[in-house]
């Protein structure tokens, strides 16, 4: 009968091929990710928008098959806008566009708080605790570690992002059960996985180079912040001042004079009123002439490439062609005036996207340069 | 006073201990740290012994009053520990974390101690003078922290306990991960500390550096007080695991022989090389007695004797597997 | 069972040490340390980078837009940027650490071990947080406004005076901040979720609902305190506007003086008993709680 040792066993299996070797690092951060209670909310939270895609396209698919379970849906779209009701199919692309648009708009926001939530402890913890000889003393190189934490952000994103709009674009084939919609919203479909692909990669390399730059999981944190937020605060001061200002020069061509308080209290009523009549037009056409043009504006207009997530939206928003679906939904409305009204309101900026495309890709240039510098292999670690 | 099994150990009457813990427990959450723990300990230097997570740290911390007892009362110096800041003019303390000031030179890190403790700049200046000067730091004093070696950053360390000249020195470990010299400069240290009166008591589970440093150890496991006294008293006390000593001999067989007849001798066993052969007695001390009578008359030359469980880890072994 | 004799239990201190009472020595050695340590850290110059923005984005404005008035950008820059999101930021950052950095450096303990109370080792490390942080925000106040009136016109302003005034309420809303965050840093783990969740909603929403709870917010005193000593009148093609009442939702129509208000002493002294009530609070907290470094915290 063989005696058989008790002690130490080598492996004699196989070892997982090099190209994997990034998706351990991946798993352990997912893992120690999942642990945090407040992530787990945060990602149950960021599911309802998905399931209000999924209801929204679902619910378009049983409007064009005039199906009596969207009849309630059918009544408030009629008001909304008839003309969308009448030939549902001719706008089935427009409409899944806007809802694949507001849904990654929402889920946008959802990601940057996952990512405050998970990012800044990916390589902070590792420098605080000098965990990094122990991942590069195994056959583990520095591209392995950086895939591995970068897997960390692919895999939360991908969960509110990615796999959402997929699931939300199967279901809707389904509740369409027209084969031409596939050709109509293939697209879209690329489009949002595209999107959440460059998210993925931008706020990723941006937090893990944050990462690497603090042993301080805090200050790492409340730097993201900053970039999130306080940069989408000196976009909007930017562009409210600037606004405001050329609102102004519109005003002041105003040839109509605004009447004078005490001046005007000395006129006969009727005469006070046609002033003030004839000031307001005056006004209220200024005012459409501002929005007009803002419009055009907006074509030339450098603030919104300040702030973080407007890059982020700015590309969205050309990889989705919203704003052509816009355009032909304002058609929907034989008043001029207020198409320009619906165009002002819902366009979002006109700057060309390459602009924004040059920001965000120069500061994944500059992340991969600062984890460059900041993470160094077993041999050159202090 | 031993844990109940091993009774009590004589010795002076009453010494005022330095350290009294009474009952004390401490639980972090369903982690128990200390179980009921009642111990004194007395002037002098102590070791405080027990493998990883007996609670060591705890009893320092409690000692320290960094930490409030769930149950019990810590005195030290008889005075209550808890937020008593005056207590701690007379205490100092080596912790065991590797954490400093990285950006400080020692010199300023001891310095800074010293004004900490209250010294006026003139006293905390030549207290830091002398001190850096007896842990052997003098020459790198004024570099950062952040450069120094292991051992130097446990001198250093050792510095800012001892630099405003405390009655009782907690070191927490102060040998873990420096170097046979640095460590052998640091047993100088505590070995000078407690032979100028003061009273350390020195954490470690590394059980033969504290056995070099004092007879005088407490044992703990998991939370709770395995033993306390001398190692010797501790080792004569466990009854249940007979002494073994070994002789070697040329003539081992023949002594072997003759040790067989004798009523305390429980076992011989002969080691491999047969030069040599262990005893095992319950009765060490009147075995000792007998045996120089025996090797005379029985003309065998007994080159070597000794005992290779009468140390700390063999006591040790003894009292936690059983 | 020892050879060292027994010492008696209450030696007699050695000379040239303190007494029993507060050791005010060991105090001031605790405040100039942590202002060194401040010093020393990476993180006064992101604070800075951080304090640098109305500056410079006043600098951007100058240079892109034109026409803007120079109270218009005041009044944007120092009193709705700064005193909404920088000054909250910049005291989460700061106070949210005066005992967690410590602690989560390990280093905390050779502050306990010392004859210092931990209400002193509290107060110190706070007096010590707030001069930095009411330095940064003095300085930086005062770089943004050379920036917004150097070589524009002051109508007859008194700028230096304005840039005095507006310092000082900065100082007394990072004060209250700092005081406000340091508390909660010992009441709460996650601080930074914590801080941005009070700053986003409560000082971002609530200070500006027209209900009771916006008395509860550092935010509405600061303005009420701006309002009163600081004049936001600015010439538009729609007549003088006042920014700052359209902008914190004070009703001048119907209340010109701002009667249901707080005056502005009551703006000052709520303020400055509010923070030292908090530090009290956070001192004796900090006083009976247990400072975990190396063992393992209670869950």
């Amino acid at each position: 009968m063989p005696i058989f040792d008790q002690g130490y066993q080598h492996w004699s299996g196989q070892l997982s091929g090099r190209a994997w070797r990034w998706l351990a690092v991946t798993r352990q951060g997912i893992r120690g990710g999942l642990k945090n209670r407040f992530l787990r909310y945060v990602l149950f939270a960021a599911w309802v928008p998905a399931l209000a895609l999924v209801l929204m396209l679902c619910m378009w698919g049983l409007l064009e098959r005039r199906s009596s379970l969207a009849s309630t849906f059918m009544q408030y779209m009629a008001v909304l806008q008839p003309g969308l009701v009448t030939d549902p199919q001719h706008y089935r692309a427009d409409i899944w566009r806007l809802s694949y648009g507001y849904f990654l708009q929402i889920e946008l926001r959802f990601s940057m708080v996952l990512i405050l939530l998970v990012g800044p402890n990916l390589i902070s913890q590792d420098l605080r605790f000098n965990a990094l000889p122990l991942y590069f003393s195994r056959p583990l190189r520095r591209i392995d570690y950086f895939l591995g934490k970068l897997g960390v952000i692919l895999a939360f994103l991908g969960m509110v992002v990615i796999v959402p709009s997929i699931v939300a674009y199967i279901l809707g084939l389904m509740f369409s059960l027209d084969i031409t919609i596939i050709r109509d919203t293939f697209g879209i479909l690329l489009a949002s996985v595209a999107y959440g692909l460059i998210l993925t990669f931008s706020a990723g390399m941006l937090i893990l180079a944050l990462s690497a730059l603090s042993r301080s999981s805090r200050y790492v944190a409340l730097c993201w912040v900053g970039i999130w937020l306080v940069s989408g605060i000196v976009a909007t001061v930017l562009q409210a001042v600037d606004s405001q200002q050329r609102r102004y020069d519109y005003y002041n061509k105003i040839t109509v004079a605004r009447p004078n308080g005490r001046d005007a209290n000395r006129l006969p009523p009727a005469e006070r009123d046609k002033q003030w009549r004839a000031y307001r037009q005056a006004r209220q056409r200024a005012t459409e002439e501002y929005r007009v043009a803002e419009l055009g504006f907006s074509a030339h207009d450098w603030r919104p490439l300040t702030s973080y997530t407007a890059n982020l939206s700015r590309l969205g928003q050309q990889l989705l062609r919203t704003d052509e679906t816009w355009k032909k939904l304002s058609l929907l409305d034989p008043d001029q005036e207020a198409r320009d009204q619906l165009l002002a309101t819902y366009m979002g900026p006109q700057y060309p996207w390459y602009w924004s495309a040059a920001v965000l890709a120069g500061l994944f240039g500059l992340s991969a340069c600062v984890l460059n510098l900041s993470v160094k292999s077993l041999d050159r670690l202090k | 006073m031993c844990s109940q099994p091993f009774g009590e150990i004589s010795g002076p009457a009453e010494v005022t201990p330095i350290v009294a813990l009474h009952e004390v427990s401490k639980w972090y959450g369903n982690v128990i740290g200390l179980n009921k723990l009642t111990i004194r300990i007395p002037a002098g230097v102590t070791g405080l012994l027990g493998p990883n997570g007996a609670g060591k740290s705890t009893l320092l911390q409690l000692a320290t009053g960094q930490l409030y007892p769930s149950q019990g009362t810590v005195h030290v110096l008889g005075q209550s520990v808890w937020n008593n800041p005056s207590l701690n003019r007379r205490i100092g303390l080596c912790p065991e974390q590797d954490a400093f000031y990285e950006w400080m030179t020692g010199w300023d890190f001891v310095y800074t101690s010293a004004r900490l403790a209250g010294l006026s700049r003139a006293d905390a200046r030549d207290a830091t003078g002398r001190t850096v000067e007896d842990v052997g730091m003098t020459r790198h004093k004024g570099r950062a922290i952040r450069g120094y070696s292991k051992g130097m950053r446990q001198r250093i360390k050792m510095a800012q306990a001892l630099v405003h000249g405390p009655q009782v020195l907690f070191l927490d470990e102060p040998m873990a991960g420096t170097d046979p010299v640095a460590r052998r400069a640091l047993m100088d240290i505590i070995q000078r500390l407690g032979s100028e009166g003061k009273s350390v008591v020195v954490s470690s589970h590394v059980l033969h550096e504290v056995q070099s440093l004092t007879p005088n150890i407490i044992l703990l496991n998991r939370g709770r007080l395995l033993a306390e006294g001398q190692v010797r008293q501790i080792r004569d006390l466990i009854d249940k695991h007979p002494h073994h000593i070994v002789l070697v001999c040329d003539g081992s067989r023949k002594l072997a022989s003759r040790l067989v007849g004798w009523e305390d001798v429980e076992g011989i066993r002969m080691l491999p090389g047969g030069k040599a052969l262990m005893v095992e007695t319950r009765s060490p001390d009147a075995f000792y007695g007998r045996l120089p009578q025996l090797s005379l008359e029985d003309g065998t030359e007994i080159k070597e004797v000794y005992s290779d469980d009468d140390n700390l880890e063999a006591v040790f072994k003894y009292l936690v597997n059983k | 069972m020892n050879s060292a004799p027994a010492l008696a239990q209450n030696e007699p201190s050695s000379p040239g040490r303190a007494g029993r009472g507060l050791n005010l020595s060991a105090f001031w050695t605790l405040y100039a340390f942590s202002l060194r340590q401040h010093r020393h850290g990476k993180r006064w110059i992101i604070m800075a980078a951080l304090m640098l923005l109305p500056a410079g984005l006043a600098l951007l404005v100058r240079n892109t837009a034109h026409n803007v008035p120079p109270v218009a950008m005041e009044f944007i820059f120092c009193f709705m940027l700064i005193p909404q999101a920088l000054l909250p930021l910049v005291a989460l950052i700061y106070a949210s650490g005066i005992i967690q950095d410590e602690q989560e450096d390990q280093t905390i303990t050779y502050l306990l071990i010392r004859p210092i109370p931990k209400w002193a080792i509290y107060t110190m490390k706070l007096l010590a947080t707030l001069t930095v942080a009411v330095g940064l925000t003095v300085v930086f106040t005062s770089l943004t406004y050379a920036v917004i009136y150097w070589g524009a016109d002051t109508h007859g302003q008194n700028i230096l005076l304005r840039c005095l005034k507006a310092s000082a309420i900065h100082a007394t809303a990072v004060v209250a901040y700092c005081c406000l965050f340091g508390l909660m840093s010992l009441m709460a783990k996650r601080i930074l979720i914590v801080g941005i969740l009070y700053i986003a909603i409560f000082e971002g929403l609530f200070a500006n609902l027209a209900f009771g709870i916006r008395l509860l917010t550092v935010i509405y005193y600061t303005r009420l305190i701006a309002y009163r000593t600081l004049p936001f009148i600015v010439s538009t093609p729609f007549g003088t506007q006042d920014f700052a009442a359209e902008a914190w939702q004070l009703d001048v129509r119907t209340d010109p003086k701002l009667l249901e208000h707080p005056q502005f002493a009551t703006c000052v002294i709520v303020l400055s008993v509010g923070s030292l009530v908090l530090t009290i609070l956070a001192a004796f907290l900090c006083s009976k709680r247990e400072f975990y470094v190396k063992t393992a915290e209670k869950a």
